[in-house]
């Protein structure tokens, strides 16, 4: 074709520059593009936590949930349950999902500022990690839905603040006893009388007092008698000290016994080994007595033997004497 | 208005004369005009005006999906098109690049500090980049690409496509064989389109760049968090309405310009008819402007 009659004068690399200048765009386009997708987070690998709430008010796709005031997760999905909660589908980089463990608490805050907040908190590190698709109940903190109820607990107080400085409140009552209580505190009978009461027990607990007060001279004057038995039976004991061990004492007398004894059990000793002697010689009398005895057995076989004969010869006699008795032999 | 022109040359020498014969043309000629204007408020004209408006859109209408057909068609492309659409790319972007650039980096600036400022001192400076990023590259930005590439590039073409139509060389061209739809109108409309989208992108990044460094510094600790909030506010209804408005106002700066107007019937353009193209161009843009709005915040 021809160009039309008002072509313009003739640009110098006009291909090149027309080239450069969509190649530039295209580059913007698709940077543009593939930037949002990033921060959209379409280039990472995710596990899902699943978060129950009964109200999802606040909550919209693509907000955060923060660890730490970090955002390591973002809404992918918002679902109604069978139950009537709201389950709130978190996508979670794989490569944060190491700061959620079993006992990670997740918690969704709305205040009065700005957006509804969910936020995980992880106690314990080394609890075994949150598993994909895991299912945690959300606690839901709203700073707005805790001013009515703040209200009525301040309205509460209140009346309770109220009741307590009414003027028949136990509060002003207690005041006045106290302001009674320090009249007579102030008073002659002091804090004696605030303890007891009445008069009659005060002056009874004075008497008491002064009776303890006689009682305690007395005891006083036991306590010097007491030491002057003390002071005796120190002086009896060095007495007996003495007697003991004095020069003239129990224990001088007992050692030169001792010394005497000592020279008695010498003597005895020597006595002893007399009556040893006397013993061996003893010993030899004895084996004598046996030889002799020996000998008694011979002669007193010798005795019998002439004993006999002299019987014998008794015997003899008898017969042969005229007025002997009859002889009777008698037969068994 | 020869009569009058007459006495006041031969009364030149007199100024008092010359006075008064001028003030008599001034009035004869008032007379006269309002004498037409008179014969021209006829009944039939005043209820031809909504029908003459509805002709013009339609007129606008119809050439409009002549040139989306022409742009989708891949005849619009061929390589003896080529340098008619370098040329018209070139010219609609090169020249107004600098410039541009500028007055929205300066532009651009302003806010940001405006609102991050703003922001600080009420304690709420997290919200400033959502805040920023809402503002400048999905609204104000978009906005301004749009009217600077029309009064810059395509609303001089637009005058200069009507005074070939009046100098009948459009239809020359058709006679003698060529197409002038494709070969003169598509490649300033295509030019108009490119640059309005080219402009856009480049403003938006941009932003994001200033408002980065406005808030963290030249560091880049805080691109993660940054990232994610960029993230958070182009929701995919979002990024959708911003390609579709982007789209819809690079037509419309590329088109309206260029349409033929059904009330000038080949008339060469005046001051006065200029300044109401660019109050259709506007409206137009205000309403692609608020129907986005409406999209993203309803």
């Amino acid at each position: 074709m021809s160009l039309p009659p008002d072509s313009p004068p003739p640009i110098p690399n006009l291909e090149l520059k027309a080239r450069l200048l969509l190649l530039v765009m295209v580059v913007l386009v698709a940077g543009a593009i593939g930037y949002l997708m990033y921060a959209r987070g379409a280039f990472e690998r995710t596990q899902e936590v699943v978060l129950i709430a009964d109200d999802s008010e606040g909550i919209s796709v693509g907000m955060n949930m923060t660890f730490s005031g970090f955002a390591i997760g973002r809404v992918g999905r918002i679902e109604l349950s069978p139950e009537g909660n709201a389950r709130i589908i978190v996508n979670v980089p794989h490569k944060d999902a190491h700061w959620l463990r079993e006992s990670s608490v997740f918690t969704m805050e709305s205040g009065l500022v700005g957006g509804t907040k969910i936020r995980a908190f992880t106690g314990v590190l080394t609890d075994p990690p949150l598993p994909d698709g895991a299912e945690r109940k959300v606690l839901r903190g709203d700073a707005a839905a805790e001013i009515p109820r703040m209200i009525a607990s301040v309205r509460e107080l209140v009346n309770n603040l109220g009741a307590l400085t009414g003027p028949e409140a136990p509060l002003n009552l207690s005041l006045a006893n106290l302001q009674r209580t320090a009249e007579k505190l102030n008073g002659p009978q002091g804090a004696i009388g605030v303890l007891l009461g009445n008069d009659a027990d005060a002056k009874r607990l004075s008497l008491a007092l002064e009776r303890s007060n006689a009682l305690l001279a007395r005891l006083d004057g036991l306590v010097l008698k007491a030491d002057g038995i003390a002071a005796r039976t120190d002086g009896i004991i060095a007495h007996a000290d003495e007697q003991v061990f004095g020069a003239k004492g129990l224990m001088p007398e007992t050692r030169a016994t001792v010394v005497q004894l000592n020279g008695l059990l010498a003597e005895t000793r020597n006595s002893l080994k007399k009556v040893d002697a006397v013993l061996v010689e003893a010993q030899a009398i004895g084996a004598n007595t046996r030889e002799a005895t020996t000998d008694l057995g011979a002669l007193r076989a010798e005795v019998e033997a002439s004993l006999r004969k002299v019987e014998h010869l008794v015997n003899e006699v008898n017969r042969k004497w005229p007025f002997a008795r009859d002889a009777q032999i008698k037969l068994p | 208005m020869t009569e009058a022109q007459n006495p006041s040359t031969r009364a030149t020498a007199d100024p008092v004369l010359a006075r008064f014969a001028r003030a008599g043309a001034v009035a004869s000629a008032t007379a006269s005009a309002s004498a037409d204007q008179l014969l021209q408020m006829a009944p039939a004209a005043l209820t031809q005006t909504p029908i003459r408006w509805l002709r013009g859109w339609w007129a606008v209408a119809q050439f409009g999906a002549q040139m989306l057909v022409l742009m989708l068609s891949p005849s619009s492309y061929r390589r003896s098109q080529h340098p008619a659409l370098y040329y018209q790319l070139h010219a609609a972007s090169v020249p107004i690049l600098p410039g541009f650039v500028a007055m929205s980096a300066l532009l651009s600036l302003v806010i940001i500090r405006i609102v991050v400022a703003t922001a600080q001192s009420y304690g709420l400076s997290q919200y400033a980049l959502d805040v920023l990023v809402r503002t400048l590259v999905l609204e104000l930005l978009p906005l301004l690409v749009a009217l600077y590439v029309a009064l810059r590039f395509t609303m001089p073409a637009g005058e200069a496509v009507a005074e070939l139509r009046e100098q009948g060389q459009l239809q020359a061209l058709w006679r003698a064989g060529g197409d002038p739809a494709r070969d003169v109108l598509l490649p300033r409309v295509l030019g108009g389109v490119f640059s309005v989208v080219l402009l856009a992108a480049l403003s938006a990044i941009m932003a994001l760049v200033m408002t980065y460094v406005t808030l963290y510094g030249f560091t880049n600790w805080g691109f993660a968090s940054y990232t994610r909030d960029v993230g958070q506010v182009f929701n995919p209804a979002a990024t959708v309405i911003l390609c579709m408005k982007a789209f819809f106002f690079s037509l419309v700066v590329a088109i309206l310009p260029l349409a033929p107007d059904p009330r000038h019937e080949g008339a060469s353009l005046q001051r006065r008819d200029e300044i109401s193209q660019l109050g259709r161009l506007f409206a137009l843009i205000l309403l692609i402007e608020v129907l986005s709005l409406v999209g993203n915040y309803y």
